[in-house]
């Protein structure tokens, strides 16, 4: 303890601005995209700033971080910084740069792009790289989305951005509770339950309130000090096993990708939404996981043939109604789709006459 | 799981070093755990912090929410942290023989 330093702080985020976003801040007046990856900020004084924008798969190496360090030094006077969504951005100056800079990064194989009505980066957690809770793989399902949908990443041709988001359960660590398409990881089996274990890793009353539904209760045998679960009542959410290492609930025959659409965070004319079941269950199927792949551009493609101009996800199935958003996308409507969810759930029925046949 | 061996008992860890089998708190493992803390003597407010950690154990069946710790002992968190540098999940509640704590932590 004698030479520990705490309570620092993160450093002071204007000790890394380039001058020139220093000399400006808060005085911009306007911007534009110049070409998929690339904007163009003007200032009030006239002065320009070019970010150049390349993807990242988030969960990169001390080698690549130095790789665009020295990029950075070579063509930004050693600044660049990261988006929310995990995107890089090298902030060029020198107009003069920007080809050049554009060239290299084109060798390097880092991809130019995510700005304006594409495909950005997909927000997502740690998968089977680093978390005990998941029902699914995060960077390589990312990896394969991404691949199949890279047109989209440099390129405008969409009718709005479209956010994808994954989480590897439904804890929904970032962003998949509110994005146009979200990947999310669903068990299909209820804990098992190490009884000999179990009072020694875990506190039996949490682990009996972390459960939704209320399955959970103490084991009848009052010498086993363990709990018991009621079958019928779980719906596998894995609460349990956060709260108790004893209660193990990944299947890997049975765990598996959801998908949910039609979410937003942004007030642009309609207010922010969550995202809503689409697909219950795809099959966990590494490493290229082609049924998720395949069923995320099916729903994008009849997206970007069906909406109109700056219309969301979200905002294209309010329009056409939901029976014919299963209808135009081909996915079967089942019960898993209703929603069963306590009182809450009410709201969600249709309680009009209004229907399309 | 591995097993340590002190003053002549032997305990059964986790790889974070807390109890695997709770029955085996003793005396000694509040000694072995306190050189690995980084407490050079252990003082009656150590103790008062430990037995009440035990105490809502046994009658709650769960580790005391912090605040609750603070109010019943008196002690602030800041000072329970004087007394158990890494805190009192990793610190008090090893110490005390309690499990892991666990969730998002």
């Amino acid at each position: 303890m004698a030479e520990r330093i705490t309570d620092i702080g993160p450093p002071h985020y204007s000790k890394f601005l380039p001058p020139i976003i220093k000399d400006n801040y808060g005085k911009w007046a306007s911007h534009e995209i110049l070409e998929p990856g690339v904007l163009k900020h003007t200032a009030e004084s006239g002065a320009e700033i070019y970010s150049v924008r390349v993807g990242s798969p988030r969960i990169i190496t001390t080698l690549f971080a130095r790789d665009i360090c020295a990029l950075a030094d070579k063509y930004c006077g050693g600044y660049l910084r990261f988006t929310s969504r995990h995107n890089i951005e090298f902030l060029v100056t020198d107009k003069a740069q920007l080809e050049p800079l554009k060239a290299e990064l084109k060798k390097a194989g880092l991809p130019i792009g995510g700005t304006g009505h594409s495909v950005t980066n997909i927000v997502h957690t740690q998968g089977w790289i680093h978390c005990h809770t998941p029902a699914i793989d995060a960077s390589g399902i990312v990896k394969a989305v991404m691949d199949d949908l890279f047109e989209y990443f440099g390129s405008h041709k969409l009718p709005a951005q479209v956010r994808i988001s994954l989480a590897c359960c439904l804890n929904m660590c970032g962003a998949v509770h509110c994005s146009d398409i979200a990947i999310c990881g669903v068990h299909r089996t209820p804990p098992k339950i190490m009884h000999e274990k179990l009072r020694h890793l875990c506190e039996i009353p949490t682990t009996i309130a972390s459960c939704p539904t209320g399955a959970i209760r103490p084991h009848p045998d009052k010498n086993l000090k363990s709990v018991i679960v009621n079958e019928p009542r779980c719906m596998y959410c894995g609460n349990c096993y956060t709260m108790c290492p004893a209660l193990p609930c990944f299947d890997s025959e049975k765990g598996g990708v959801a998908l949910l659409v039609g979410g937003k965070v942004s007030n642009a004319k309609s207010p922010p939404a969550f995202s809503r079941l689409a697909v219950p269950y795809i099959p966990n199927n590494p490493p290229r996981w082609p049924e998720t792949v395949a069923a995320i551009r099916k729903i994008l493609i009849k997206y970007a043939e069906g909406a109109n101009k700056w219309e969301r996800v979200g905002e294209w199935i309010e329009r056409i109604g939901w029976e014919k958003f299963f209808e135009v996308c081909d996915i079967p409507f089942t019960f898993q789709h209703i929603d069963d969810y306590k009182f809450q759930a009410y709201d969600t029925y249709r309680t009009s006459m209004h229907f399309k046949f | 799981m591995a097993v340590v061996e002190y003053k002549g008992k032997t305990f059964e860890v986790d790889e974070d070093g807390f109890l695997a089998n709770l029955d085996q708190w003793g005396p000694e493992w509040v000694e072995y755990v306190k050189d690995l803390e980084g407490i050079k003597e252990l003082t009656e407010d150590h103790w008062k912090v430990i037995n009440m950690l035990q105490d809502y154990y046994k009658k709650n069946g769960i580790a005391p929410m912090v605040r609750i710790l603070s109010k019943v002992t008196g002690f602030k968190l800041k000072y329970i942290y004087e007394l158990f540098p890494s805190g009192p999940g990793k610190g008090a509640c090893k110490m005390a023989g309690l499990p892991k704590p666990t969730g998002c932590v």
